[in-house]
């Protein structure tokens, strides 16, 4: 009967204190203490990311990580199939069009505030209609790498600002015997082969649609058409290894640029300075410095590829959820991630960042960012997969030598004709 | 005793025939349950969905007749995935069965250990898909790949030889990798088949003069030609849904995409949901009419025999 009487006052202290005890005890600042949300990220983040989101917010996080790929095959396949991948997720800026036309994702205007949105600029990307459906959190534009000790091994002193005194230095490194193939490149059917003539057109001073989203890559003296060329020329000259057709850029990144087999990457990632600079994970530590995009004219451009932070509306926790991205969109959390690799999407924390001293390439970087340029400035249309799949398959074939450029051309400009019919 | 005597007898003692009914259904009950729930019901659903617009960045889901079905026919990227796929089969069914039938009889012919070699055989099998077409990548890997190693060893000029840069030959490495991971399934139907051939037909074959290839050719082959037929359709049904080896080596290239992994791209990277679906269905309906033609023509033949 005692311990009867014992377990029952232990069951009710313990109901208490889990259950329906939390909002009593909760910290006013905290209301969402004891929750616990799902996150969906592309690997490697933080390593005391839910510990100190917890600390900060009280709610538990259950961080899920993968490659950026298979995060985008489980974010499709669970929204297709009408549930949550998690209660916040990765959301790349190329979903903007296709996830505001499902529907997928809940407007996050009333969780940020208009100082937020100025501060970060890259938020327009996910602004449609607008409803700003996800919020940036790492700052990703393309800059091109080099390997600075090839460079000076193969006497080039200047830093090149055209594509011909890239092509130049290129030749002077392979000249030397410094390295074989010195330019890396992805040419195989994946979007990092996509993004790279994004690029390439840009630096040949044109842009992929007209502003009634006309492709305009078609005609043989346009940018597209040049940068196919210029790509083809460079696997030609022996600049670019011919095993790119079946290398992602994440392959070639790791793989080759890390290890110092290649001197320079036509469309580096800023993100990736911090892992270059990690002596675990690279040969050419101290050796690596991003430059600003090289381009036919000598007046730098680029684009940004921003990654953002969505609530599917399946969520059942939207309300810590808006707390997560909060905090980690925050200014002091994006200089502290910059130590992760991650490039701030907030101009005061970019700023503070480069004040500490801590910027790698930062003098690059600042020169740069100013002219990242959206690809599609109304925001990404629906039909961007067909695009992009056509753009990376016809890069392929063309290299492989199944295809000339001007089929190629074709090919995808067709693609996006027949995208838009449907 | 005949086979209607038999069925009169099978009654259980005190047991009437309704009961006996009931018992006997609710036997069955648990798979049925399940064909309906995991087979049946999700083609007559995917079906019906063929039907309509499928598409979560359109609004409704109007019902578009064949539409998702005529549009296959003036898909260039479906028609060159189903032009591969077709390759694939042919090569795989017919290298599958001509090796599979001729290393299962050189295993029967085994006497000593031949468990060992069963299982060294089957264990290609059993490793995963992406995890033998990773191992194989490696192999065929320009720089530092086992294939021009060896090449090179032998004297040939095939350093740093790219392999899948020519897109015939790249569908042919792919078909190598799956058929070096299928093979062993047709060798166990076949030798499985082999060891049931009574060894009186060889003693007698042999008493009249007959060579070893004619005990192949008219005791060994007619004798498994039931099995033969069935290897050959699961060959025909794994050759169809290729994937895992085409993307692993050749990730979305067009010279080499199967016709699955286009349904892939097509639901998930296009969101064109209802035409994967159509897709899928025709895939799903043409494999099982071949194989359907390999189990008519032997079940000719061996009433005709």
């Amino acid at each position: 009967m005692l311990i009867s009487k014992y377990g029952f006052t232990f069951t009710v202290a313990a109901f208490l204190l889990t259950g329906t005890a939390q909002p009593i005890l909760a910290d006013d600042a905290k209301p969402f203490a004891g929750q616990t949300i799902t996150v969906l990220l592309p690997s490697p983040q933080d390593a005391t990311m839910a510990a100190d989101f917890e600390k900060a917010t009280g709610i538990k996080l259950d961080l899920q990580t993968a490659s950026w790929d298979d995060v985008s095959v489980k974010v499709s396949t669970a929204l297709l199939a009408g549930t949550a991948p998690a209660d916040v997720t990765e959301f790349d800026w190329s979903w903007t069009g296709q996830f505001s036309a499902a529907g997928w994702y809940i407007p996050l205007n009333d969780a940020i505030d208009a100082a937020t949105l100025e501060d970060i600029k890259g938020s327009t990307l996910f602004n449609i209609n607008g409803d700003v459906l996800a919020i940036p959190y790492t700052n990703d534009f393309r800059v091109m790498m080099v390997n600075t000790k090839h460079f000076a091994d193969a006497g080039v002193t200047a830093t090149p600002k055209t594509l011909d005194e890239l092509v130049a230095a290129a030749k002077a490194i392979k000249a030397n015997g410094i390295v074989k193939y010195p330019i890396g490149l992805p040419l195989s059917a994946t979007e990092g082969a996509s993004t790279s003539w994004y690029l390439l057109t840009k630096a040949f001073g044109g842009d992929l649609f007209d502003k009634d989203m006309n492709p305009t890559f078609v005609a043989k003296d346009s940018a597209g058409f040049k940068a196919m060329e210029f790509e083809m020329m460079l696997l030609k000259e022996g600049l670019v290894d011919p095993s790119s057709t079946g290398l992602k850029d994440s392959e070639i990144n790791d793989t080759i640029f890390a290890k110092g087999i290649t001197s320079i990457m036509i469309s580096g990632e800023p993100g990736r300075l911090g892992q270059f600079s990690d002596p675990e994970k690279s040969s050419v530590v101290g050796n690596v410095a991003a430059i600003p995009v090289a381009t036919v004219s000598g007046k730098t451009r680029s684009f940004g590829l921003l990654e953002g932070l969505g609530i599917p509306k399946a969520s059942t926790n939207p309300g810590p959820a808006k707390e997560f991205i909060k905090w980690m969109t925050s200014k002091e959390f994006q200089v502290h991630n910059y130590g992760n690799g991650v490039l701030p999407t907030r101009t005061t924390a970019l700023a503070e960042v480069e004040k500490s001293g801590k910027l790698i390439s930062g003098a690059a970087l600042v020169e740069q960012a100013p002219t990242v340029e959206a690809l599609f400035p109304a925001g990404a249309p629906t039909w961007y997969p067909q695009f992009s799949l056509a753009v990376n398959t016809s890069i392929n074939s063309v290299a492989k030598g199944e295809i000339t450029v001007e089929v190629a051309m074709q090919k995808i400009a067709d693609a996006v004709t027949e995208a838009k019919k449907q | 005793m005949n086979s209607q005597s038999a069925a009169t007898t099978t009654s259980w003692p005190g047991v009437s025939k309704p009961a006996d009914a009931w018992l006997a259904f609710l036997l069955i009950l648990p798979i049925l349950l399940t064909m309906v729930g995991l087979v049946f019901y999700p083609i007559i659903s995917t079906a019906w969905d063929s039907l309509h617009r499928v598409d979560p960045m359109q609004q409704g889901t109007p019902f578009v007749g064949l539409a998702n079905y005529t549009r296959m026919l003036t898909d260039n990227e479906v028609k060159l995935s189903w032009w591969n796929t077709f390759k694939y089969v042919v090569l795989a069914v017919t290298a599958e069965t001509i090796l599979g039938v001729a290393a299962a009889a050189l295993i029967n012919q085994i006497k000593v250990g031949r468990q060992w070699v069963l299982a060294a055989v089957v264990l290609p099998w059993a490793l995963p898909a992406v995890v033998s077409s990773i191992i194989w990548r490696w192999i065929y890997s320009p720089s530092a790949g086992l294939l021009n190693g060896i090449l090179v060893l032998m004297g040939f000029d095939y350093d740093n030889h790219l392999w899948f840069n020519d897109g015939t030959t790249a569908l042919l490495l792919v078909t190598v990798v799956h058929v070096w991971r299928m093979l062993p399934l047709t060798v166990v139907i076949v030798l499985a088949a082999m060891q049931g051939i009574p060894t009186e037909l060889y003693e007698a074959s042999r008493m009249d003069g007959a060579t070893r290839f004619d005990m192949f050719w008219k005791i060994t082959l007619p004798l498994t030609r039931g099995a033969i037929a069935v290897a050959m359709t699961n060959a025909t049904v794994s050759a169809f849904n290729l994937f895992d080896e085409a993307v692993v080596l050749t990730l979305n290239s067009v010279e080499t995409r199967p016709i699955l992994l286009q349904i892939y791209l097509e639901a998930f990277r296009k969101f064109h949901f209802s035409y994967g679906m159509a897709l899928s269905l025709t895939v799903t309906i043409i494999s099982l009419l071949i194989s359907l033609g390999y189990v008519l023509r032997v079940y000719r033949n061996t009433r005709m025999g």
